[in-house]
């Protein structure tokens, strides 16, 4: 691969990344609302940098809930009981919407990338 | 959300893990009111079900994502419960309980009726009392009901739950004033000395050092054969969610590891030191109704 098709590669990586993120943001976005189930969550703009606990409020309770969905929804391809295995209670509610948008993205199987251009 | 009917009421249940033959099934029950499945499935679940447990966390009738039945809180009704529960999830072997605060005295009520179900008990600051057991675990509760204002009510859930959460608070408040729990609990019947006595699981009971109730530990390791007792300097009460990480240790040693060999040390943290504050060793009912509460004792203990 010459250095250009390398970068052109990257690039292409890039865009798919970022395609992927923002799918996936959506579907988070969709299920903290649906789990906190009351107007506020419905009227705020909820981005990557948006935390859990002093953005969106969210208890510890609704965590487990999210959990739940996301776990219906990706599936053994995304290991989230390990993921929040690994922080405690406080790290957990204290995580930014990004934090598990990224890695539900590093979990899922990436399309070959670089040929696909 | 996972929802299973049993003993005729709806729970929240979460099981996370793997399943089969050599996989112990642990089940965890936690405190009362001010408390739901979260404490235990973020501190001790996923990281349990992650080192190769079964896990079963599920929120108690009237807590959490379950049912608020108007009635139905006595201790009996809790093992009934826990029993649909196993019998609806299809778990027909012994299985490992960790409970906390009053989710202890359950585990302790549970071995005792059921103790062919019962593999281990792991014990985290029981109210332990011979007698008065019920008067003990209704005393926060009716005094709350009989001797606060709405408001007074309002701060204490505040003060309890550490932060303001404004969602899960209304929810205590409604448990408290629209159901049967406080007086349910004080029909609680002391656990019988005998019964106590032929407990023959492995016991592992675990208090903090500085916990208001850490008196009643001599009391339980006198009573119940087999228990491994561990007190964790500098902790309270709520040692569940200041000790997370050793407790991980301590519960891979007792339900994975081999426990001949000894348990994990436990080394408490230099600049970490937990107290229990002064407004719930104080916190008993004024002798005067209309004697105002303080709020700076309260306040206090923020700090």
């Amino acid at each position: 691969m010459t250095g250009a098709t390398a970068a052109t590669g990257r690039k292409v990586a890039q865009m798919d990344r970022s395609a992927v993120e923002t799918r996936v943001l959506g579907e988070i976005i969709e299920d903290v609302r649906d789990v906190i189930g009351e107007e506020y969550a419905f009227d705020m703009e909820i981005t990557m940098e948006t935390s859990f606990g002093d953005d969106l409020e969210l208890e510890s309770i609704e965590f487990v809930a999210l959990a739940d969905r996301l776990r219906e929804r990706y599936g053994d391809a995304v290991d989230f009981v390990g993921f929040l295995a690994t922080r405690d209670v406080d790290q957990v509610i204290n995580m930014r919407v990004g934090e598990v948008v990224e890695f539900v993205v590093d979990s899922q199987p990436v399309p070959a990338t670089t040929g696909s251009a | 959300m996972s929802e299973i009917r049993a003993n005729d009421v709806r729970l929240h249940v979460q099981r996370i893990g793997p399943r089969g033959p050599a996989i112990p099934t642990v089940v965890m029950l936690h405190g009362m009111v001010m408390d739901n499945m979260s404490s235990f499935y973020l501190s001790l679940g996923t990281y349990l079900s992650d080192i190769g447990c079964d896990v079963i966390c599920y929120d108690l009738r009237g807590h959490g994502r379950s049912e608020r039945t108007p009635e139905g809180y006595a201790l009996a009704d809790s093992l009934a419960d826990l029993n649909g529960l196993l019998d609806a999830l299809g778990v027909d072997h012994p299985v490992h309980i960790i409970g906390n605060s009053y989710g202890a005295t359950m585990a302790i009520a549970y071995g005792c009726e059921f103790g062919e179900r019962t593999a281990s008990l792991t014990l985290i600051e029981p109210p332990f009392l011979l007698e008065g057991l019920g008067e003990e675990m209704a005393r926060s509760l009716t005094q709350i009901l009989a001797a606060m204002s709405d408001d007074e009510v309002e701060l204490w859930l505040h003060q309890a739950a550490g932060r303001v959460i404004g969602r899960a608070t209304r929810s205590a408040r409604r448990l408290l004033q629209e159901t049967t729990i406080a007086t349910d609990m004080l029909s609680m019947t002391p656990f019988s000395v005998e019964a106590l006595g032929r407990l023959s699981m492995p016991v592992l009971a675990i208090y903090g050092e500085n916990s208001d109730i850490i008196g009643q530990a001599e009391t339980l390791t006198s009573v119940v054969p087999d228990t491994t007792l561990v007190v964790l300097e500098h902790h309270t009460h709520m040692v569940l969610r200041e000790a997370t990480g050793y407790l991980r240790e301590l519960l891979r040693w007792w339900l994975l590891g081999d426990r001949t060999t000894p348990r994990p040390v436990y080394v408490p943290s230099a600049t970490k030191r937990f107290e229990t504050p002064q407004w719930i060793t104080d916190m008993v009912p004024p002798p005067n109704l209309n004697t105002p509460r303080t709020v700076t004792t309260a306040e206090s203990s923020h700090r």
